[in-house]
C-alpha cells in the first residue's frame, strides 16, 4: 500500500517571513498585503494575536490596537525561497516529491521508514517544532480535535516523520508533518496541532470520521447545504449513502462522500530536481551601504549553503540580482574556483566584487542563483605527504583569485611554440599526493632566467665580426616595459609606454649569439628571432633578441 | 657595518645602575598549574594496564598516531637537493619556519631547484612571484612538476605578504615568495606582517622561503642566506664563437637560530645548452647532470680552473629555453 507524507507549515506567509528575519519571532507581527487603505492583515504571530489582531483586519484597525505592530509586507522572495526549502527537505527523505504550493508538500515515503527502524527516541523534535510561535498558533483552533490514531514511538513511521520535524526545523520552518494512505488524509493528519501523526493503513476512514466536517474544505454551497441536513462531523457524511448525496449535491457532493471515506484517487505528482537554488529577498527600504546588506546577505547566504548542504551539493557559481531604487537591476555572477558551501568565502567574494563595481543606486532587493556541483572530495594520505583540503583550497583560491584579478592565480602551464615568453594558466588542481613518502630528485642544477613580460624594448649598436653574424656592441632600454598580465599571442607585440624609466644600459663585455628562432612560418607574418646572451660591463646577463621588424628586446636576465 | 641602535625612554638601562621603582605589590608564589588530561582515553588506559609491558609499549591508538606524524613531519626539513645550500641549511629547509635568501647572487635558480625538490615528492607548493617573472618552460626543464605548484602574481607587497599567509593557513608545504630584482610598488610591509607569517609557518607546519634582493625579515626568519658576488663564465676565448656556460655564486650563511653563521659555500648553475651539448666541460666535482661547483663550508670562492672545454655546439642548434 501506498504511503504518503504530508508536510504542511502552518501561516506560511508568517513564517516564510520569519525565517528570513528571525529576530521579530517574538515580536508582535503582522503581515499585510495590499497597499493604502486597502492593506489588510493576512497573518500575525501569537503576541499580536494575543492583542486581538487577527487576519482579515485592516492595517489601521490593526494599528489602533496595537500601535507597536511591526507591520511587513508579503514577500514573495521569501515565500518561493520557504516554498524551495521545503520541498529539498522533503527530497532528502524520498525522491518522489509533489510541490502542492503554500506551504504544502507531499511526498511518497513507501518503504522509507525501514531507514528509521533502529533511530533512538533520545531527541523529542516534536517539542522544539509545535512550541513556536506559529505551531502554537494552530493548538488555539477550536475546531481541532486530537488524533485518533495514539502514534507509538517505536513506529518507524512515526520516527520518519519526527526526523522529518527536526529537519524542517534545521530549516527555521515550524512544519508539521502527517503520514497517511492517501493525500487528502496525509493532509489533514498534517494540519493537527499535535505533530507528527500517522494513520495507520486502512484507517483513514476512522481517523477521519470524529474531525469536523470543515477539514474536508467543501465549497460554501455545499458546506451550507451539509449544515443544514444537521451533519457535523466527517463521519456523518460517511454514514449517508453516496447515491442519495450526489444526486443532491451533484460531483461535488460524491466527491466529498469519497474523501469522508478516506478514499483520495488523486495520485501524487513528482516534481523535477531543480538545476538551480534560489534565495532572495526585497527589503522594506532602499540599502545604500554596502555593511547593513552584507548583513542581510549573509543570513541568506546560510539558507543557501544549509539547503544545498541537504542536497548534497556545493556552490559552484553563484549569480547575484539586486534590484534598484527606483527601478532596474544589476546581475552579477561570480565564479567559484571549486565547489564550495563556505558561508564567509561567498560572502567575501561577494564583498570585493561590490567594493570593485558598486550597483551605483540604493538595493531595494536581491535574490542569489546558486548552480550546484558535487563538492570534491580527497582521501588524505596518512603517511605520505599531507594534501590540502579542497574545501579550504577553493575557498583560498576564490579570495584570492578576487584580491588580485583574473590569470593572476592558477596552476602554470607550457604552451606548444619556440617563443620562450609563451605561458598559460590554467585552474589548480593539483593530483592527489602518493600513498608514500618519496625521496626528492637531485636539482639539474640548471640556471634559470627572470622573464621580463612584456618584453623590453632596447637601442642596439652593433660591430661587424668577421663572418656574417652580427655582435652587439652597447644597448640601451628605451623605455620600461608596462606590466602587462595577457600573455603574448601569435600576432601580438609588446606594448610599450614612452617616457617611462630607463634602466638598463652600458656597453656589452661578451655577446654571444645569435641563436635564431622561427615560429609560424606557414602564416603571413611569422615570428622569426635571433637571440643573444649578453654579459655588460658593469655586470648582469641578458637574453637579448631582434624580431622580424629589426626591433630589439630584451626578454629576460640571467639572474645576477 | 656598524649599527647604532635606537635608545628607546622604556629600554632598562644594563650598566648605569638606577634606584629600582618601588614595587607596590609583593610578589607571591604563583599556585602550580593545574595538570591537564593526557587525551589518552579510559578505555586505553585500562587496555594498557590489563597488558604485558612490552605488548602495552607497542600500542597506539589512531590519535596518537596521528599526533606523531604530525610532530615527526614538523621535526622533518625539505632538502633543496642543491648540496652546498643544504649543508650550510643543516639539511634543508626547516618545515614550520620562514629562511630567507637575500642579494644579488642566483636566487632565482635556488628557487626552482627547491620548487622541483618539493613537488617531486608530491607536496603542494606555491610561488608568490611578485616580480612576475616565471618562466613555465624552463620550471618543467628543471624538474618541477606544474601541476603541483600554484603560481600566484601579485601586485604589490602588501597583496605578496597577504597571499602567502592565506596560502600558509590552507595547507600548502611549501611557500616560496620571490620579490624579484627590486622591491613591488606599493607602501613599505610592517614588521608585525613578517611575524604572522612565521607564525602562520609554525601553526600549519609549512616552509617558507623568502627570496628578495634585500634582507625583509628581521628577526623573524629562522635562517638568512646571503647569496652575493655572482660571476657569469663563458665557453670560448678571444674572438671565438662564446657560450654562457653559467653562473657562480657565493652562499654565506648570515643567521640561523641553530647553527653557527659565517660559513660559506659556492654554487654554480648552468645553462640548459651546457648540460644538453656539453660534455665533459661542466663540473670541477665530474658530475654531469648538476652543476654546483664546490660545496665548501670553509672556503668561499671555488675554482674554475678545471675545465675542459668542449667543442662547442653550432649556435643554431640551440634551443628555445
Amino acid at each position: 500500500m501506498t504511503r504518503l507524507a504530508c508536510f504542511y507549515v502552518p501561516m506560511f506567509v508568517l513564517a516564510a517571513r520569519l525565517r528570513s528575519e528571525p529576530d521579530l519571532l517574538n515580536e508582535a507581527v503582522g503581515i499585510v498585503e495590499g497597499n493604502g487603505n486597502n492593506a489588510h492583515i493576512v497573518a500575525a504571530t501569537r503576541r499580536a494575536r494575543k492583542k486581538g489582531i487577527c487576519p482579515g483586519l485592516s492595517l489601521t484597525q490593526a494599528r489602533s490596537l496595537l500601535p507597536k505592530l511591526i507591520a511587513r509586507s508579503r514577500d514573495s522572495e521569501c515565500e518561493r525561497t520557504a516554498q524551495e526549502a521545503l520541498l529539498e527537505v522533503a527530497e532528502t527523505f524520498s525522491p518522489r516529491v509533489e510541490d502542492a504550493g503554500e506551504g504544502v508538500v507531499f511526498l511518497d515515503v513507501t518503504g522509507m521508514e525501514r531507514h528509521f527502524a533502529g533511530e533512538g527516541d533520545g531527541e523529542w523534535g516534536v517539542g522544539s517544532g509545535s512550541d513556536t510561535d506559529l505551531a502554537g498558533a494552530a493548538r488555539d483552533d477550536s475546531n481541532s480535535h486530537p488524533p485518533l490514531t495514539t502514534p507509538h514511538s517505536h513506529n518507524p513511521e512515526f520516527r520518519l516523520a519526527r526526523a522529518a520535524l527536526r529537519a524542517c526545523d534545521a530549516i527555521s520552518l515550524p512544519a508539521r508533518v502527517g503520514i497517511a494512505a492517501s493525500k487528502l488524509a496525509a493532509r489533514i493528519a498534517a494540519e493537527l496541532p499535535k505533530s507528527p501523526t500517522v494513520v495507520a493503513p486502512g484507517e483513514e476512514a476512522t481517523f477521519l470520521a470524529p474531525l469536523p466536517l470543515t477539514r474536508l474544505s467543501p465549497e460554501m454551497e455545499a458546506a451550507a447545504m451539509l449544515h443544514r441536513f444537521g451533519l457535523s462531523s466527517i463521519g456523518d457524511l460517511a454514514k449517508l449513502p453516496e447515491s442519495e448525496i450526489a444526486s443532491r449535491l451533484g460531483e461535488v457532493g460524491r466527491e466529498l462522500h469519497w474523501a469522508a471515506r478516506g478514499i483520495d484517487p488523486r495520485p501524487l505528482m513528482p516534481r523535477p530536481l531543480p538545476p538551480e537554488f534560489h534565495e532572495g529577498m526585497e527589503l522594506e527600504w532602499p540599502l545604500v551601504a554596502l555593511e547593513p546588506f552584507l548583513f542581510i546577505a549573509n543570513s541568506a547566504l546560510d539558507r543557501l549553503s544549509k539547503r544545498m548542504e541537504i542536497q548534497g551539493f556545493a556552490c559552484k557559481r553563484l549569480e547575484m540580482t539586486l534590484t534598484l531604487d527606483p527601478e532596474g537591476y544589476d546581475a552579477r555572477g561570480i565564479d567559484l574556483p571549486a565547489p564550495t558551501r563556505d558561508v564567509k568565502t561567498m560572502l567575501t567574494l561577494i564583498r570585493l566584487d561590490l567594493e570593485k563595481t558598486p550597483p551605483g543606486a540604493p538595493v531595494t532587493g536581491f535574490s542569489f542563483v546558486a548552480h550546484p556541483d558535487r563538492p570534491r572530495r580527497a582521501q588524505l594520505s596518512l603517511f605520505g605527504p599531507s594534501a590540502v583540503s579542497p574545501e579550504k583550497l577553493a575557498t583560498t583560491i576564490a579570495k584570492l583569485i578576487s584580491i588580485l584579478g583574473d590569470g593572476r592565480v592558477g596552476m602554470p602551464m607550457t604552451v606548444d611554440g619556440h617563443l620562450p615568453e609563451r605561458y598559460a594558466i590554467n585552474v589548480f588542481s593539483p593530483p592527489p599526493p602518493p600513498d608514500v613518502r618519496r625521496t626528492p630528485a637531485r636539482a639539474r642544477g640548471l640556471l634559470a632566467v627572470r622573464t621580463f613580460r612584456p618584453p623590453i624594448p632596447i637601442e642596439v649598436t652593433t660591430r661587424e665580426t668577421a663572418g656574417d653574424d652580427v655582435q652587439i656592441a652597447t644597448i640601451r632600454s628605451l623605455a620600461e616595459a608596462v606590466s602587462d598580465t595577457r600573455p603574448l599571442t601569435q600576432s601580438s607585440r609588446p606594448r610599450v609606454e614612452a617616457g617611462a624609466k630607463i634602466e638598463i644600459a652600458g656597453t656589452v663585455r661578451i655577446c654571444s649569439g645569435p641563436w635564431r628562432v622561427e615560429e609560424g612560418w606557414w602564416i603571413d607574418r611569422p615570428d622569426i628571432r635571433e637571440y643573444w646572451d649578453v654579459e655588460l660591463e658593469r655586470g648582469g646577463v641578458y637574453r637579448v633578441f631582434r624580431g622580424g621588424a629589426a626591433e630589439w628586446f630584451i626578454d629576460a636576465r640571467y639572474e645576477m | 657595518m656598524a649599527v647604532h641602535a635606537r635608545c628607546l625612554d622604556s629600554q632598562f638601562p644594563l650598566l648605569e645602575a638606577r634606584t629600582t621603582p618601588t614595587l607596590t605589590r609583593t610578589p607571591r608564589v604563583v599556585d602550580s598549574p593545574v595538570a591537564f588530561a593526557s587525551g589518552e582515553g579510559a578505555a586505553i588506559r585500562n587496555l594498557r594496564a590489563s597488558l604485558e609491558a612490552s605488548i602495552a609499549a607497542k600500542l597506539t591508538s589512531g590519535s596518537e598516531l596521528i599526533r606523531n606524524l604530525a610532530r615527526q613531519r614538523r621535526e622533518e626539513i625539505l632538502p633543496t637537493t642543491i648540496e652546498p645550500l643544504d649543508a650550510l641549511l643543516g639539511g634543508g629547509l626547516a618545515r614550520g619556519k620562514m629562511t630567507e635568501i637575500a642579494g644579488r647572487g642566483t636566487r632565482f635558480s635556488i628557487v626552482i631547484a627547491t620548487l622541483a625538490a618539493s613537488t617531486s615528492i608530491g607536496e603542494t607548493a606555491a610561488l608568490i612571484d611578485a616580480g612576475d617573472s616565471f618562466d613555465p618552460q624552463l620550471a618543467e626543464a628543471a624538474g618541477v612538476d606544474l601541476q603541483r605548484l600554484l603560481w600566484v602574481r601579485p601586485h604589490t607587497m602588501k597583496e605578496t605578504v597577504t597571499a602567502a599567509e592565506m596560502i600558509g593557513a590552507t595547507g600548502f608545504q611549501l611557500v616560496i615568495i620571490d620579490i624579484g630584482s627590486r622591491r613591488p610598488p606599493g607602501r613599505r610591509v610592517p614588521d608585525a606582517a613578517w611575524v604572522r607569517l612565521a607564525r602562520v609557518a609554525e601553526s600549519h607546519g609549512a616552509t617558507i622561503l623568502v627570496s628578495a634582493p634585500y634582507a625583509l625579515t628581521g628577526t623573524t626568519s629562522e635562517a638568512m642566506i646571503l647569496a652575493h658576488a655572482p660571476r657569469a663564465h663563458w665557453l670560448g676565448r678571444e674572438n671565438a664563437p662564446r657560450v654562457l656556460a653559467g653562473i657562480e655564486t657565493h652562499l654565506k650563511l648570515e643567521k640561523h637560530r641553530r647553527l653557527r653563521p659565517g660559513q660559506t659555500a659556492t654554487v654554480f648553475f648552468r645553462c640548459e645548452e651546457g648540460i644538453e651539448g656539453g660534455g665533459e666541460w661542466g663540473v670541477g666535482s665530474g658530475r654531469k647532470d648538476v652543476g654546483y661547483l664546490s660545496s665548501s663550508q670553509s672556503s668561499s670562492v671555488g675554482s674554475m680552473s678545471s675545465y675542459s672545454y668542449p667543442p662547442l655546439p653550432t649556435p643554431h642548434t640551440r634551443k628555445a629555453s
